[in-house]
């Protein structure tokens, strides 16, 4: 007789082991809805419910959160809430490491069916489970191997209509852990008291034994939350390289720019940037600022900008060309101009995995030149793609260590889209605080947006 | 008929009645967001006893009025870039939701200036083609999401020419977008099809107003003096 099943605690205990840390994971409901609460309030995970909860406890009454299957949640020092539609765009947008599921079935390629049965056929009940799996980098299913009433859930071809074609990664059952590869699944540790033979027996789909197939093991691993915090703003961006597209911040003026930042940038002097930004270095020249204030100017003087894609790039006046303007009429560096909210949809769309829109901006004008049409119920549309970065520096008021960050008046402006999109967004912030201090309602920029925090120094100037 | 010289020396209308007539058409309770330039100055001549809600695209619904001198703060600016006072009721967004609530068509109205405006109006206000350059900033957005859009503007160009035209010659802005037009000179109803001369400024005709606009106006059979 093999030994006894394990229970939900032992399955989410191994499954806890497929994280690391700072890792963003989003937990499916069902048996996964009980990972969080085995992993200590500090610990260095992002736990992600479709509910709109960001970094939370399992299954703690708290009043105001409930996980994605229902149950009362606690929030964990720096959780955050956030709207169904940031959820997907986090999940779509790539910005899941790992997600855990429990599907009804799961086949030999990867396919997977999340609790439509035989007798549900027809009523898909797929919740979120569909965007976890295409979005996250990693999926986790934990299911009963056989259950109910000995059904084997993991087979050779699903049976009924599948929620997701290939996804699941690993599969961490009551009985074993199997992985799925190209060449099919591979048991690769089994529960106490269980032989490879019972693991077999059980499964209906063919499973290869790995040379090193072990026990499976129930200690939790303890995420040390990652430090995003640098000291200054050259070693935040000491690493980026020639040639990067860098998502700058601000309106046109002074506010909502990180000022501290691209000093930072200009004192590291990749060259080939291309910046992607609302201005292209217009708050010296205009109503926005003063003659010596910082903006993007001190980048294209040091000969570091190769292209600007932005809405308003050039100086109000023509009279009063900006050193991107010169810049542009030397010929050094190109130009893309995009209307204003084109541009920040096309970053929202970029960070939340939406690959392309269409927009009745700029239908019939010269900016609409070379792009796809289409008219759709009488109007006419224009297609405009998502926008992805390698850098991004944005400037933010507060954070905390954990990366959340509030703003502060019109200072938001291009922000909260910006920090979606890039793969390091680096803030700048008047002020660093500890997990629990910025209220959940309040963080506009959940944390796992955010790779590096620099605190402007309180004697920087903004002013050259 | 008037010579054109004598039409260039005749007294226009100041920008401020030119936004004190734009605001009369500001229903009571209406989302609007002003553009650059004589739009600006619409939120001072709200009639009273209506409240207008200004939306601007650098983030902010429900702006107060512009900040004192020496009270600047930079977090808090409209799009032109001036200053605002802190108002109860005013909220805060990023740009992407400020432009989804202009291309959603929850701005009801915006009044944007413009350097040509054609008979089916058409909007060409972001680029000058002899500069090579242009800032489109939110322009083609409020052109294709607001519910209407007013233009205010001078009626000619600092070298007299129209900028009411047949079509226009500047890269567009938008089509068909603009359902009034207001300058110095006249008020114009433009449907899609054609402009309706509406009113005139104090001293002008029809015919002289018609002399200076590059496009046929069709003149309002209740053709009036401008009205305040």
């Amino acid at each position: 007789m093999p030994g006894p099943h394990l229970d939900a605690t032992r399955m989410v205990r191994r499954a806890a082991q497929e994280l690391f840390p700072g890792a963003v994971v989003a937990i499916g409901t069902g048996l996964p809805c009980y990972l969080p609460g085995e992993f200590p309030p500090g610990a260095g995970a992002w736990f992600l419910a479709d509910s709109g909860v960001l970094g939370y406890r399992g299954l703690e009454t708290d009043g105001a959160a409930v996980d994605a299957g229902g149950n009362a949640v606690a929030l964990r020092p720096g959780g955050a809430f956030t709207g169904v539609v940031d959820v997907a765009g986090i999940l779509r947008g790539g910005h899941t490491d790992i997600a855990i599921l429990q599907p009804s079935q799961v086949a030999a390629n990867g396919d997977f069916v999340h609790w439509t049965t035989e007798s549900t056929q027809g009523l898909f009940a797929p919740g979120s489970a569909v965007d976890m799996a295409y979005g996250a980098s990693k999926v986790v299913a934990v299911m009963p191997h056989t259950y109910p009433q000995g059904r084997k859930n993991i087979v050779t071809s699903c049976n009924l209509p599948v929620d997701g074609v290939g996804r699941i990664d690993i599969i961490i059952t009551d009985a074993a852990v199997i992985k799925v590869g190209p060449a099919g699944l591979e048991l690769m540790e089994i529960a106490p008291g269980w032989t490879t033979d019972d693991i077999v027996a059980i499964t209906d789909a063919p499973l290869t034994i790995s040379s090193g197939v072990k026990e499976m093991t129930f200690n939790v691993p303890t995420l040390e939350p990652p430090n995003k915090v640098y000291a200054t703003a050259f070693e935040a961006l000491a690493d980026v390289p020639e040639g990067s597209v860098i998502n700058v911040d601000g309106f046109a003026g002074p506010g909502g720019m990180a000022h501290y930042l691209m000093v930072g940038l200009r004192d590291v002097g990749v060259k080939g940037l291309q910046l992607i930004s609302n201005t292209a270095g217009i708050a010296r020249m205009s109503a926005f600022g003063a003659p010596n204030i910082i903006d993007h100017s001190i980048l294209v003087e040091n000969n570091q900008v190769a292209k600007a894609t932005a809405s308003y790039p050039v100086s109000p006046s023509a009279s009063r060309a900006s050193a991107f303007e010169e810049a542009y009429n030397r010929g050094e560096s190109k130009l893309e101009v995009v209307p204003q909210g084109t541009l920040a949809e096309r970053l929202r769309c970029g960070g939340a995995g939406v690959a392309a829109f269409y927009t009745p901006t700029g239908a019939g004008t010269l900016l609409a030149e070379g792009k796809e049409t289409r008219t759709i119920d009488g109007k006419e549309y224009i297609l405009e793609t998502g926008l992805r970065a390698d850098f991004c520096i944005i400037r933010g008021h507060k954070a905390d260590t954990l990366g959340n960050v509030v703003y502060k008046g019109t200072s938001r402006n291009f922000n909260p889209v910006m920090a979606t999109t890039a793969k390091i967004t680096v803030v700048e912030v008047d002020e660093i605080v500890e997990p629990g201090e910025l209220g959940p309602e309040e963080i506009v920029t959940p944390g796992l947006f955010v790779d590096r925090i620099v605190l402007r120094p309180p004697d920087f100037s903004a002013y050259l | 008929m008037t010579s054109l010289e004598e039409l260039a020396e005749k007294d226009r209308l100041p920008r401020e009645i030119v936004a004190m007539r734009v605001a009369k058409e500001l229903p009571d309770g209406a989302y609007v967001n002003l553009g650059i330039g004589i739009p600006t100055l619409v939120s001072s001549f709200v009639p009273e006893g209506r409240t207008v809600y200004y939306h601007s695209e650098s983030g902010i619904l429900n702006c107060g009025p512009i900040a004192e001198e020496g009270e600047e703060d930079i977090d808090l600016i409209n799009a032109g870039g001036q200053y605002l006072q802190s108002v109860g009721g005013m909220s805060f967004f990023d740009s992407a939701e400020a432009f989804a609530m202009i291309r959603g068509g929850h701005v009801d109205v915006t009044v944007l200036g413009s350097h040509q405006v054609s008979a089916t109006g058409d909007l060409a206000n972001w680029m000058l083609p002899q500069r090579g350059v242009g800032n489109v900033g939110g322009a083609m957005d409020l052109a294709a999401g607001a519910a209407g859009v007013i233009v205010a503007m001078e009626h000619t160009d600092r070298q007299g020419n129209p900028k009411i035209v047949e079509e226009c010659t500047f890269p567009l802005t938008g089509k068909g977008c603009a359902y009034l037009i207001v300058t110095d000179l006249a008020v114009i109803e433009c449907d899609g099809k054609g402009l309706t001369l509406l009113e005139v400024a104090p001293g002008w005709t029809p015919e002289e107003v018609q002399q200076l606009t590059g496009a046929k106006l069709t003149i309002s059979p209740d053709v009036k003096e401008f009205e305040l």
